[in-house]
């Protein structure tokens, strides 16, 4: 029993690592340009087709192909802030949220055109290596991606504490007048802020390659798990998105431990519903919007 | 002169309307075509519920398949198994979706702007689940087909198709008119006025939750009509077309496409996508898969991008442009 709950605590903990790369690029946006990005998913499915060819076509491992995704994703970020939500920023709630959700229409639509439905996987040497510790299991291509994950979040945080630039963005997102009355150049951190959060859904997606399929759809998962801990974290909160997604991870965990193999989604469901009527404003506190 | 305050001029335009729209089936026969036609109204009628609530109190739901699939499986459910006719089944699937209505904008309402929008998709999504999960409810994810009954206009069953047709007009016909009723209404100008600034309506005494709630209400009630017509129409149910994420995302898009909060303005939307979408299906055959929804998103962003006012915006500027030019016919 105890080494069941265990181990189910331990798969949760693993993936709520790569979770938390994604909610937190949802939070980072949220936060520094004040806009949902629903189409954040994609950028991981993006991430992982990256990781999927360079494997195949140049026998790269997925984890170092990290190298590749993550400047490919930020670059794209940089872009799509500078010619696409830059124009639609403003008051009005409607062109924003359509706006990224349209993306994300279209590039699940373009990678099905693309890349057909098919389930792409990447077979490397460690893929079905395993730590045993007592009766505890554990993958090793989920601990590097855990413990990557656990890294670039760590990297986010003393980049936001430490650098101008991060200092910038932090303060643009706790004021952003002020902020450009001090000579932020807000657009300049949008851009940073938008290829930052995709550059760390791109690593989410090289990080999964090892251990789990790349499809159109697989984005959707992600995303719908990352808005769920982003409203429970507190929106806009970087340390809160982080842990609840590791929480998210351990909720869905034991939910197919303890519930059912396909009742994952559910959880994730009770959680968010419980989340707003209960405490809307997400565990940390502070307004909804 | 006027009558119900509309012009001469606007009631000659709506009568030449109605009677093109009643003599359609009647001179295009073909089954094909009037599956289109059956698809661009109920797709416009969908989309009229949605811009009551996300057109003109700018309360963006993504989450309009639940009311959808709720109406869909309160008249099936009926049906099947008491032999009640969907049309009383449209009007308790009505009922049934405004009373999920309460407690789901209770939860979602708390949100505002994306995340009211989030918490609309996983209302709809939870809903489907439960609906795939629970199979001795509704005979969980394989669905069930609806009885044929050959000619039987009492259970919403006809022969020809173009009684479907005249249903679908007849629910149209009665989306305008409540939004048209609306519009002229003080609940219209509260709508307008929480769409533009809810704070700022409130703070001038607009009863803000009360009036979302309302027309949540009022939204929900049409959109499950449309899913008991659209299930009698296919003769066939289960939660992934009932609940489909696509009317949730088609109901927006119309909308947003055509003009949002405007009273034409899903109509104009459906139609264009429908023929776009019928255009793209006859010269490719449907062998690529996500190009429908890829010229969907594309034609989405440039008017989020363009012209956010939709096309209606585009013809009301053109209308002034003409007006100034010849302002004695106007």
């Amino acid at each position: 029993m105890w080494e069941t709950l265990a181990q189910a605590v331990i798969n949760g903990l693993l993936i709520g690592g790569i979770y938390a790369l994604v909610s937190i690029g949802v939070t980072l946006i949220f936060g520094v340009v004040k806009i949902v990005n629903f189409a954040q998913g994609e950028f991981v499915m993006i991430g992982m087709y990256i990781s999927f060819f360079l494997a195949n076509q140049f026998g790269i491992d997925p984890i170092v192909s990290l190298v590749v995704s993550m400047p490919v994703l930020f670059v794209i970020g940089v872009l799509i802030q500078h010619f696409l939500i830059r124009r639609v920023l403003g008051p009005n709630d409607m062109p924003q949220i359509f706006l990224t959700f349209a993306l994300s229409l279209l590039l699940l639509n373009l990678a099905l055109m693309l890349f057909t439905a098919n389930y792409r996987t990447v077979h490397t040497s460690y893929s079905d290596e395993a730590f045993h510790i007592g009766g505890l299991y554990i993958p090793v291509a989920k601990l590097i991606a855990f413990v990557v994950a656990m890294g670039l979040s760590g990297a986010l945080w003393v980049f936001l504490h430490t650098t101008d630039l991060g200092k910038a963005m932090r303060a643009a997102s706790q004021n952003p007048d002020v902020a450009m009355l001090m000579g932020i150049n807000p657009n300049r951190v949008f851009c940073v802020a938008l290829g930052v959060a995709l550059a760390l859904a791109g690593a989410a997606g090289s990080l999964l390659m090892p251990f789990y399929s790349a499809y159109p759809f697989v984005g959707q998962t992600f995303v719908l798990m990352a808005f769920v801990a982003v409203v429970l974290g507190t929106l806009g909160n970087v340390i809160g998105a982080l842990v609840a997604s590791l929480m998210m991870g351990v909720a869905e965990s034991l939910g197919i431990q303890f519930v059912g193999a396909d009742s994952g989604l559910i959880v994730v469901f009770a959680m968010l519903l419980l989340t707003l009527a209960f405490k809307p404003t997400g565990l940390g506190g502070g307004r909804a919007r | 002169m006027t009558i119900l305050g509309l012009r001469t001029q606007t009631l000659v335009w709506l009568a030449a309307g109605a009677i093109v729209l009643i003599a359609l089936p009647l001179v295009v026969k073909t089954s094909f075509a009037i599956d289109i036609f059956i698809r661009i109204l109920l797709f416009s009628f969908i989309g009229i519920a949605w811009n009551l609530m996300g057109g003109y109190a700018k309360q963006l739901s993504l989450g309009h398949a639940a009311y959808f699939g709720l109406g869909a499986y309160t008249s099936t459910i009926l049906q099947i198994n008491f032999g009640i006719s969907p049309w009383i089944g449209m009007v308790a699937g009505g009922v049934v979706a405004m009373l999920a209505s309460l407690p789901i904008g209770w939860l979602c309402f708390r949100l505002r702007g994306p995340y009211f929008t989030i918490a609309t998709i996983a209302t709809a999504q939870a809903l489907m689940l439960i609906f795939l999960k629970f199979r001795d409810f509704a005979w969980g994810a394989e669905g069930t087909t609806i009885p044929n009954l050959g000619n039987a206009p009492l259970m919403m069953q006809f022969e020809a198709k173009a009684a479907y047709y005249y249903v679908a007009l007849g629910l149209l016909a009665l989306g305008l008119l409540i939004t048209w009723l609306i519009e002229r209404s003080w609940m219209g100008y509260y709508l307008v006025a929480i769409g533009e600034d809810e704070d700022a309506a409130e703070a001038i005494g607009v009863n803000a939750p009360k009036i979302k709630r309302d027309i949540y209400m009022i939204s929900s009630f049409l959109t499950a009509m449309a899913g008991t017509f659209y299930t009698q129409y296919i003769y066939f149910i289960d939660p992934a077309t009932a609940f489909s994420f696509s009317i949730s995302i088609e109901a927006a898009l119309v909308s947003i496409v055509g003009g949002i909060g405007t009273l034409w303005g899903p109509v104009v939307g459906t139609v264009l996508l429908e023929t776009t979408s019928t255009l793209l299906q006859s010269w490719l055959g449907g062998s690529v898969g996500g190009i429908q929804l890829t010229v969907y998103s594309l034609i989405l962003m440039a008017v989020i991008l363009w012209r956010p006012t939709g096309l209606m915006g585009v013809a009301t500027e053109a209308y002034h442009r003409y007006v100034r030019r010849h302002p004695a016919r106007a």
